[in-house]
């Protein structure tokens, strides 16, 4: 059963038309390591994409398949953080909160703390510390909004930071002050007043 | 209540005042009908039809249809390029496979638009101006893990309607 299943699974990948975009070497190796991650429950379309991502920004191969087995890599450990019934969109902001600075254990705590989906938590997480916002303060501040906050809360705080941000502000002082001043429950507590050290996350 | 006396009101109260008298006979026909009936017998149902009731049932239970069903709802985004001296923008990005013939975008003096459906997700994405230069869009985070060396961008589509 489960030999017929990877079977499936292998033919799938070998018989998609998008990857032949790549070159035959690069295609059979990019298509093992899909095969390899949908073999342990992982997503393979974020693995192609990437793959055709390379390829239309003409990476070299050995390139390509670097990128697409590091994302499998992050995905596994996403999944681990995240568990087993984190869907695709929820395991890529994963990764890309990862790859931000966000420890897997703020993952953690992000899924016990918040009903799913927690994509776009992730994904503000994420994209607060590429702004420049320090990795604890983020994590602070998504943590404490993340039992109550809208999705959509989450992104006009986002917002409001990166256009203080772009106004010369420091991006830890803008996400603390922003913190504080926000309506959302729980974000005060989370709030570092600029120049002090971050607290650590409390759980709620 | 009534302030003068009048015939037809005192008429219809002595009628309602009457007592009522059924035919005594009356209560032996009602159980003689409801005997008959009971003793008719039904037709049984056969054991086919329990079974297709709960496999309906069954049905019911797994496509749960008060659900809503598992299609992702779309949303339209619109990405917007101010390029006034490209003569041609694509958009690219894992919602159409970075296919630059999937997404071209209109001008209108220099601002370049297209419109695209999204599920809910995160999405990374650029512009291809020219065919040949790779832009990031201003207006969104950029992408931190760019492994190929060109700016990128990125979009995310929450799952509950923001």
């Amino acid at each position: 059963m489960m030999l017929t299943v990877l079977l499936l699974v292998t033919q799938v990948a070998v018989q998609d038309p998008r990857l032949e975009r790549l070159d035959p070497e690069t295609r059979s190796l990019v298509v093992s390591v899909v095969d390899s991650a949908r073999a342990v429950g992982l997503p393979g379309e974020p693995l192609i994409q990437r793959a055709l991502e390379g390829v239309t920004k003409g990476a070299q191969g050995p390139r390509i398949v670097a990128a697409v087995r590091r994302l499998a890599t992050d995905l596994g450990t996403a999944r681990s953080a995240l568990g087993t019934r984190a869907t695709t969109p929820e395991l890529e902001a994963g990764v890309a909160a990862l790859r931000a600075g966000a420890g897997p254990q703020v993952l953690t705590q992000l899924r016990d703390a918040r009903r799913p989906p927690l994509t776009m938590a992730l994904a503000v997480l994420a994209d607060l510390v590429t702004s420049g916002v320090p990795v604890d303060s983020a994590s602070a501040i998504v943590l404490a909004f993340a039992p109550t906050a809208r999705d959509a809360d989450l992104v006009e705080f986002r917002r409001a930071v990166e256009r203080d941000i772009s106004l010369g502000a420091p991006p830890g002082a803008a996400a603390s002050v922003r913190a504080l001043n926000t309506g959302i429950r729980g974000a005060n507590d989370a709030a570092v007043p600029p120049g002090q050290p971050p607290r650590p996350p409390s759980r709620p | 209540m009534f302030e003068r006396h009048d015939d037809i009101v005192d008429r219809v109260v002595q009628q309602l005042r009457q007592p009522v008298s059924i035919d005594p006979a009356v209560d032996d026909r009602v159980m003689a009908e409801i005997a008959a009936d009971a003793a008719t017998p039904r037709p049984r149902l056969a054991r086919w039809t329990w079974l297709a009731a709960a496999a309906a049932l069954g049905a019911i239970l797994i496509a749960r249809p008060w659900a809503g069903g598992t299609a992702s709802p779309l949303n339209a985004f619109q990405f917007v390029l101010v390029a006034p001296q490209a003569s041609s923008v694509a958009l690219v990005g894992d919602f159409n496979d970075w296919d630059p013939a999937r997404s071209p975008m209109r001008t209108a003096q220099g601002v370049w638009a297209t419109t695209v459906p999204l599920a809910p997700g995160r999405y990374r994405y650029a512009f291809l101006v020219n065919g040949v230069e790779w832009r990031a869009d201003p207006g969104a985070p950029a992408a931190r893990d760019d492994e190929f060396g060109t700016p990128s961008s990125v979009i995310t589509v929450g799952g509950n309607g923001s």
